[in-house]
């Protein structure tokens, strides 16, 4: 079965991982909707500019890119009838602040101490992504100019973050980290390469080269895409029904879907701290410490169930140094944990582990389940987003430097919502009781929790515990966002919707 | 007989509730709410009862009409008949069933033999209700018949005639007593700790220390230290 | 209270099934009981304290004192009771996913029952026929069914270890408690609180806790 999506009619955001085609900056805008008509004419100018899903020739890429979505009161602003409204789902409509409970937003994470934007009621997220801050420069002054024409009927929300202790920025900028000569790095804060081990649905190009890993696994052991409807309503999922999160009509939730955000400070200095503690401890080397934490190795993203110690590293990087641009590629995703079930090669508490079981749920026991990945594949989200900040010390957590995590799905609770609680907060599905996930896991400072290494089983050795785990990442501001198809925008800006 | 699963055991009770009412209330809408206000967790009644593990009351109102679209059959043959006679396409509907009693439902899964766990609910079960206390006869207290048991023996077997067997009982866990698996939990918690607070330390110390640690929880004492039935925090 | 008792989640479910279908469904329980690999699925996904499925035949409800009226029904009924980890909401998914087949099997002899894919009609018949749960207890609310069952192999491995082991010298008992260690390296985990599966059940239960914290 094969599926043509409908490209020109679904933003870019949800099939393109913007940096991943050199768009090295972005910028992220917050709106408040104080008229209705004002506000849909608003949103109907900023249409003709947002971003598409068409294929990009060389020649027509542009320089920056628009998206937009909206939250719920957002949607209620615009003036969406009661009918279609009433179609969204629970936790779309709480919002991401109304669901810290069931992410784990607490302590320092609690939406009390967020950046002072989300104390506002937000109603659009815009964005933008540009092949250089000029690019994303000159996109803003054209929003600018589109906010000042609605004549009051949206407003450019302020209290952001930033570098030099402001609290009170009108966006939020984000960027690829750049290394010592100034190249642009796929890195982030603590150090990780990022973004390699994307979801792949159907519809998707290139699919060949990119589903190994990354889509669902088959009885048979190839991979395979996931069913478009994990991620764009109005098509047909993994359970083969259509996402039960659509509103009503069809063409308001068709090629649309959900979006996360979320700003995710990165306490760069308790990381360090913690990593030289546990490493003096640990039995092998800081890098492999490091890497056991995130199940890849940290300089090039090498997966740590195939090369799970210093040496079977240095081989692995000779192999990859003499691989081929796609070699490359697969070696970086194309594996699963069948031979590992134990977790002595990628701690079964590894992130990518935790996020992305892939076959392991089945623990080995062969034909157990439908499909090997069968607890996986209704569990996975589509990643985008950017570091932000710099790290001026790296011995300090403050300042104001993470992630811009944004994840796109078509049904928050059943995939984002699962994941951050039952699988980063929680380990009931990997035996490991509460123990919670290293890097990103709501670690609490006056419990700390604890994770085991597993190591080869009968070789008599113990495991090794990494205890006393830090708050690592903190939560500082995000929402849950709605991310119409064009068609579906120009309704909603045409006050057309009409459920009836 | 109850349904087993080696020395677990499923109890199915259903209870008929009299219909009828007092002060303004029927008589299953008062056993329902005398369900709904019982403490939880270590406060509940059941917790008192040796050797539960899991065990749930609810009041059984009526059966559910099937108004849902679905097929069961692998053809039926109603869907040809329908065509061309409206009899036939109406009685091809799901027929309607309506309870004549309300029913007192009590589910629990325990260890070992039903007479000794009956015994436990008629002797032991026992709550504060917002300041007074009760008794097991006060949740059956309107259920037919339930005026006749006045001893441990009568409701024995007043049970055992409410009682249903289960076609297929699935024992995903274990079938050992209660404190057997309460001790497990505890010793699994202290010595998750212990290990973790003793990674890289020398053999001496382990080792001294591990004899405190056996002195302190009694691994084969399931007298000694553990959790508490229904203990709801660290 | 609610259908949540810590880390454990009562379902009763109850469907009609045709009185002339039910020993079709009492075979199947009775090969499932006596070929554990119908229920490996079920076994591996681990979520599941008990549960049971009883058949209560159309003049099977029981009948106690002529003050009582007989029942006078169409149908037979099937009760299903389960004590399972998570919430359905969240794990409908996960028991669909991994066991289609295994759940099939056990409904489909029941009045209109839709089949466990696609999902949603399955979802819906569920949650039709589903009664909502009035008090539920449970022993060890902070404990999965997988923490039972390990802690049941760490006691064993801890009391032999310690019969064994503990007067060693040094250098062999720290030889025996790695490899101890070794042995129970999947039965570490910490066990807190549930985590909050539903805001609706958790509401009510703060509610309920201040309420007879007023008494």
């Amino acid at each position: 079965m094969t599926q043509n999506l409908e490209l020109t009619d679904i933003q870019g955001n949800i099939v393109k991982a913007y940096g991943a085609f050199n768009f090295t900056k972005a910028r992220y805008l917050f709106l408040r909707i104080d008229n209705g008509d004002k506000g849909r004419e608003f949103v109907g100018a900023v249409t003709t500019k947002v971003t598409s899903a068409v294929r990009w020739e060389k020649n027509s890429m542009p320089v920056a890119t628009t998206n937009i979505g909206f939250t719920f009161s957002g949607l209620q602003a615009l003036e969406l009838p009661t009918a279609s409204l009433m179609g969204f789902p629970e936790e779309f409509v709480m919002g991401m602040k109304g669901r810290k409970d069931i992410l784990g937003d607490d302590g320092p994470s609690d939406p009390m101490y967020w950046d002072k934007i989300w104390q506002e009621t937000v109603h659009i997220w815009l964005s933008i992504n540009g092949q250089s801050i000029e690019a994303v420069d000159e996109r803003y002054q054209w929003i600018l100019k589109q906010i000042e024409a609605s004549d009051g009927g949206v407003t450019l929300l302020t209290g952001h973050r930033g570098e030099k202790d402001e609290d009170n920025l009108p966006y939020q900028d984000a960027s690829v980290l750049y290394d010592a000569e100034g190249k642009p790095t796929p890195k982030e804060h603590f150090g990780y390469t990022d973004g390699i081990g994307d979801a792949v649905f159907e519809g998707q190009t290139n699919i060949q080269a990119r589903v190994l890993g990354r889509g669902k696994l088959t009885r048979s052991g190839h991979w395979e895409p996931l069913a478009t409807g994990e991620f764009l309503l109005g098509h047909v999922d993994e359970a083969m029904d259509y996402p039960q999160t659509a509103p009503t009509p069809k063409l308001l939730a068709h090629n649309g879907t959900y979006m996360v955000y979320r700003k995710l400070h990165e306490n760069v200095g308790s990381f360090n701290r913690f990593l030289d503690e546990q490493s003096k401890v640990f039995p092998g080397s800081k890098e492999l410490l490091a890497a056991k934490f995130s199940g890849r190795w940290r300089d090039n993203g090498a997966p740590v169930v195939n090369a799970p110690d210093d040496a079977s590293k240095a081989e692995w990087d000779k192999n990859y140094a003499a691989a081929d641009f796609a070699g490359q590629k697969k070696m970086l995703i194309d594996f699963t944990y069948n031979d590992d079930i134990d977790g002595a090669k990628c701690p079964i508490s590894a992130h990518i582990r935790r996020i992305n079981p892939r076959g392991s749920l089945e623990y080995g026991v062969k034909d157990a389940y439908e499909r090997p990945g069968a607890l996986v594949d209704r569990r996975r989200i589509l990643r985008r987003g950017l570091p932000y900040g710099k790290v001026k010390d790296p011995t300090r957590d403050d300042g104001n430097h993470g992630i811009i995590f944004m994840a796109l799905n078509a049904d928050i609770k059943r995939q984002f919502e699962f994941v951050q609680q039952q699988w980063i907060n929680y380990a009931n599905d990997f035996k490991e009781g509460n123990d919670k996930e290293v890097l990103l896991g709501n670690h609490d400072a006056k419990n700390p929790g604890k994770v085991v290494f597993q190591v080869e089983k009968g070789s008599g050795k113990a495991p090794h515990f990494v205890n006393n785990i830090p708050r690592l990442i903190e939560a500082r501001g995000g929402d849950y966002f709605f991310i119409p198809s064009i068609t579906a925008l120009k309704m909603i800006a045409g006050g057309i919707v009409d459920p009836t | 007989m109850a349904t087993k699963s080696g020395n677990a055991t499923a109890l199915t009770v259903l209870s008929p509730i009299k219909n009828g009412i007092m002060d303004d209330l029927s008589f299953a809408d008062i056993t329902r709410e005398r369900c709904l206000r019982l403490p939880i967790h270590e406060k509940s009644p059941i917790a008192r009862v040796p050797n539960t593990y899991l065990a749930r009351l609810f009041v059984l109102d009526d059966v559910v009409y099937e108004s849902l679209p679905g097929s069961d059959s692998v053809f039926n043959f109603s869907d040809i008949t329908s065509f061309f006679s409206d009899t036939a396409r109406k009685d091809a509907l799901p027929r309607k069933d309506r309870l004549q009693s309300k029913y007192l439902v009590f589910s629990s899964n325990f260890y070992g033999d039903l007479d000794a766990y009956l015994t436990g609910v008629w002797e032991k079960w026992a709550y504060d209700d917002y300041g007074i206390q009760r008794d097991v006869r006060y949740i059956w207290e309107h259920c037919v018949a339930f005026d006749q048991v006045n001893d441990c023996s009568d409701f024995i077997g007043y049970i055992k005639k409410c009682q249903l067997d289960a076609s297929l009982f699935f024992n995903g866990s274990t079938d050992d007593s209660l404190q057997e698996q309460l001790k497990s939990l505890y010793l699994k918690q202290e010595f998750t700790r212990f290990v973790v607070a003793h990674q890289g330390k020398s053999a001496a110390e382990i080792q001294q220390d591990f004899k405190e640690f056996v002195k302190r929880v009694q691994p084969e004492n399931l007298n000694g230290p553990s959790w508490q039935p229904g203990q709801s925090m660290p | 209270m609610s259908n949540i008792a810590g880390k454990a989640y009562a379902m009763n479910v109850i469907t009609p099934i045709r009185w002339y279908k039910v020993w079709i469904n009492r075979l199947i329980f009775k090969i499932a009981l006596s070929k554990p690999s119908t229920l490996k699925g079920l076994v591996t996904l681990s979520l599941i304290h008990y549960a049971r499925w009883v058949i209560i035949p159309r003049d099977g409800f029981p009948h106690l004192d002529s003050s009582q009226p007989k029942e006078n029904l169409n149908y037979a009924y099937m009760l299903f009771f389960s004590n399972f980890n998570g919430s359905w909401d969240q794990y409908v998914d996960s028991f669909t996913f991994a066991i289609p087949a295994g759940l099939d099997l056990f409904w489909k002899w029941n009045v209109r029952y839709p089949k466990s894919v696609p999902l949603s009609p399955f979802h819906k018949y569920i949650r039709h026929n589903q009664i909502d749960t009035s008090h539920y207890y449970n022993a060890y609310p902070m404990a999965a069914s997988n923490d039972v069952k390990s802690a049941k192999k760490l006691k064993q491995a801890l009391i032999n270890f310690n019969a064994e082991s503990a007067s060693k010298t040094s250098e062999e008992f720290l030889a025996d408690y790695n490899r101890l260690l070794n042995y129970l390296q999947h039965d570490f985990g910490e066990m807190r609180a549930t985590p909050i599966v539903s805001l609706a059940a958790h509401a009510v239960k703060e509610r309920y806790l201040k309420s007879h914290a007023a008494h």
